[in-house]
């Protein structure tokens, strides 16, 4: 049976002394006139926060924090066909008894640490609102959960760890929140495991699928007229075309991870340089004008820098569930799982890099929340947690739409 | 005006020992049981090629060797709207007087370094075949040439810092011979500078398009009538195979160069994988030696505007999206020259014969048995064959060059 062990984040002294002894050596690229983000991420940032990193960042004072808020522990995770896995997740219980048992899921460049400014909020107990006992999980080649080991280690796979998780912790019914790569594994997991362990999920990174004739003839209809006339409806356009941008222009890194992990990873193994930029860019780009503070960002990469499995395992979620080709992970976003048999929630911030039309997200899903919020990009959790949160409080709590699904856990004290 | 200086390469020992010093830290990453070259450059090659790089290999050597064989310069070039790039090249004459000037024009990965065993054949003097001229130009960004310091350096001002190479050269007239990059350049060049200068042109990487009912109506038809023939058809799936699993680096160049120049620029062995997949993946089975490629790789360190400007050249063709780059790539540019093509079946985009045919004035058309992406350095006899047969006594571009026909 799994045991858990209490975790605390440790990092052996000789990993600090190589780190630092590696930023010494640092070399920078030349960077064109005026270049500003149009190339990639600006000599000038990567400059400061690598100077930062070598003297004045302290990481065993940000460890510490780390320590201090969030309960940390690991257990063996048998998975089918890969053998046991080390899995290492945030476990934080609310004081209300009946608390809802959720799991968050991040995606990459994230991580538990997405999790951080949440998990206060999601477990503080009060009458007014609904708790949650929180699960945030370091998926199987992220944070300090060691990597698989073998080829193969797909879509079902990391549904099967997030189960098994939740199932070990003596959670036999809980709901979920995702984004990112963690959208892709809660639909899968609502798709393999609801409605018999999850109740309900929740998102923010809502997709969807172009409507078909057949399907979903208003939703269909309303495409051919916008199509003819985009200008109708500007807003629907401004999503199209921020859509398209990303993926013509910002999904490079996602072209060569679904394709040559490996390659990557020797830069990002070997530059601490090379993984602060590769990170850093898209904790900028994907943000909606998030105010990043230097040891903010050093940290968040930080964790990838020291994480269990190195920082190349990470980015092979995208060979692994992306197919080894660059087509098939677009495929695998429209795709509509069947999905409804529980209750859905979506967040949409304005700052996400994909933004497609609200009906696009019906397909195969019993959508029973959709807030749409001012502000906010890609990582929702980390820079509106207190919106993320309220959402979630909307929808789970008294006289919401997916109030009580967990059996005897409806998240209040009585 | 411009002057030539003479270069020898000269790596400084601060270099040498920064590089040395990175090796002996290296961090290397895990791999997946049984992964082979699937996720990419496996582990085991880039374990033994930093050993040996960390250990045994000699930069001093080889850049001694390299300095001994090409005789290399460099000298200012303006470009219109960019001021001056200081240029390196290498210049190598034939005993011949009248030999036909020739410039090679690498692509990425490539360097000058590909045209290393071109040269002496192609300079060597005969009366059975015409020699040649050689320069070889590092381009901007590349090799020991200056980067462009401003934005939007492209196809007009690659091809614009040729030209005036040649012409600075006293080359009023010559010839051209490209692959990858050295495709579009030469290309390009060809167009805007033939045939006042560009006399002919000569490709291993010819582009193409499949034909129209309007552009090539018999060819269009017999496509659909007859089909392609197996040959054609392993060639357009081997395009396939390229554009779904191995154009990844191209869409990250050509979207954010200066975010993976970071990591380029920082770890050697970041580069090494980097461009030793393609040395192995865009070959016919090239047995290379580890110093060869480190030779190949230490350029890239070492050049003179570090690793990191060279993959600029895909943002700026495609302005920052993919999409872009590979239609110029497909596009259409007019040109009058004599245009000879040498298809080698290990080359990445193998479109068949019939695509080719807009591409311009072609006189030349020869098919190999094996080669691969970089021909000029993996089958330099067969390519120089191909030259020596294309502007040789009795071939179809004799004497396109003004009183330079390549014989004494």
């Amino acid at each position: 049976m799994s045991v858990e062990s209490p975790f605390i984040i440790s990092i052996p002294q000789e990993s600090l002394s190589l780190l630092q002894q590696k930023l010494r050596l640092a070399s920078f690229p030349d960077e064109l006139d005026d270049a500003g983000w149009d190339y990639g991420a600006p000599l000038t940032d990567i400059r400061r926060l690598v100077a930062r990193w070598s003297n004045g960042y302290d990481w065993r004072y940000h460890e510490a924090q780390l320590n201090t808020e969030l309960p940390q522990f690991t257990r063996a995770i048998d998975v089918g066909g890969h053998g046991a896995l080390n899995v290492h997740y945030v476990h934080k219980k609310s004081d209300a008894e009946y608390a809802i048992p959720l799991l968050f899921v991040h995606g990459w460049p994230g991580s538990f640490f997405e999790a951080r400014k949440l998990v206060p909020l999601l477990t503080r107990g009060s009458p007014d609102h609904p708790s949650f006992h929180v699960v945030a999980i370091s998926l199987p080649g992220f944070g300090f959960s060691e990597a698989p080991r073998k080829k193969g280690f797909n879509l079902d796979q990391y549904a099967e760890v997030c189960n098994k998780l939740m199932l070990s912790l003596g959670y036999n019914e809980y709901v979920t929140q995702g984004g990112d790569w963690g959208f892709i594994i809660t639909r899968r997991m609502a798709h393999l495991y609801g409605p018999k362990y999850v109740k309900a999920w929740h998102t923010n990174f809502p997709g969807g699928t172009f409507p078909s004739l057949l399907g979903q003839p208003l939703s269909f209809l309303t495409m051919l007229f916008h199509f003819l006339f985009p200008s109708f409806n500007p807003q629907m356009q401004a999503g199209f075309d921020k859509t398209q941008k990303f993926i013509q222009s910002g999904s490079g890194y996602n072209a060569i991870q679904s394709t040559k992990p490996q390659t990557l990873g020797y830069s990002m193994a070997d530059s601490p340089v090379g993984l602060l930029a590769w990170i850093y860019e898209k904790l900028v780009v994907c943000a909606d004008g998030y105010a990043w503070d230097d040891d903010e960002v050093l940290t968040w990469i930080s964790i990838y820098w020291f994480s269990r499995a190195g920082p190349t395992a990470a980015a092979r979620i995208y060979y692994e569930v992306g197919g080894g080709n660059t087509q098939k992970l677009g495929e695998l976003m429209g795709t509509p799982e069947y999905t409804a048999s529980i209750p859905h929630g979506i967040s949409r911030f304005p700052g996400e890099v994909a933004i497609l039309p609200k009906s696009w997200a019906k397909s195969n899903r019993k959508i029973v929340f959709d807030r749409e919020h001012e502000r906010g990009g890609h990582f929702a959790a980390y820079e509106r947690p207190v919106d993320v949160c309220g959402d979630l409080r909307d929808m789970f709590g008294r006289g919401g739409p997916a109030f009580g699904v967990v059996k005897g856990r409806d998240g209040y004290n009585s | 005006m411009s002057t030539e200086n003479a270069f020898q390469i000269s790596v400084p020992d601060d270099s040498l020992s920064l590089l040395r010093q990175k090796l002996a830290l290296v961090s290397l990453p895990d791999e997946l049981e049984d992964a082979g070259w699937e996720y990419g450059v496996p582990l085991a090659d880039i374990r033994r090629l930093v050993d040996r790089w960390a250990n045994g290999y000699d930069w001093r050597h080889h850049e001694a060797l390299l300095n001994a064989e090409l005789p290399q310069f460099t000298r200012d070039i303006p470009v219109d709207g960019h001021g001056t790039l200081n240029i390196h090249y290498i210049h190598k004459k034939s005993d011949t007087k009248t030999a036909i000037p020739l410039l090679f024009v690498h692509g990425w990965p490539g360097s000058f370094f590909e045209a290393r065993k071109l040269v002496p054949l192609l300079t060597q003097n005969s009366e059975h075949h015409p020699s040649f001229h050689v320069v070889a130009i590092s381009l901007p960004g590349y090799g020991f040439s200056k980067a462009p310091s401003k934005k939007r350096f492209d196809m007009d001002q690659y091809a614009e810092v040729c030209n005036k190479l040649m012409l600075a050269l006293g080359y009023d007239e010559y010839v051209t011979q490209g692959g990858d990059w050295g495709f579009l350049i030469t290309r390009k060049i060809a167009h805007l500078y033939g045939p006042r200068h560009s006399k002919a042109w000569h490709t291993n990487f010819p582009g193409g398009q499949p034909p129209s009912l309007f552009t090539q109506p018999l060819d269009f038809l017999s496509m659909l009538i007859n089909g392609l023939t197996a040959k054609e058809k392993e060639g357009l799936q081997r395009v396939q195979h390229f554009i779904a699993t191995g154009c990844g680096y191209s869409a990250e160049q050509g979207t954010k160069p200066q975010t993976l120049g970071y990591s380029l620029a920082d770890s050697p062995v970041g580069l090494l994988a980097w461009i030793y997949e393609k040395l192995v993946a865009w070959t016919d089975q090239y047995p290379w030696k580890d110093d060869e490629v480190l030779t190949w790789v230490s350029i890239y360190w070492f050049s003179r505007a570090g690793p990191a400007a060279a993959g600029r050249i895909y943002f700026e063709v495609g302005e920052g999206e993919p999409a872009k780059q590979m239609a110029r790539f497909s596009a259409h540019e007019s040109t009058s020259i004599p245009l000879g093509i040498s298809r080698f079946p290990g080359e990445i985009v193998c479109f068949p014969k019939s695509w080719s045919k807009n591409l311009g004035k072609i006189v030349f058309d020869r098919e190999h048995d094996g080669g691969g992406h970089f021909a000029a350095y993996e089958k330099p006899e067969a390519l120089s064959g191909d030259l020596r047969d294309m502007f040789g006594q009795g071939g179809p571009a004799f004497g396109v060059v003004k009183g330079r026909n390549g014989y004494d």
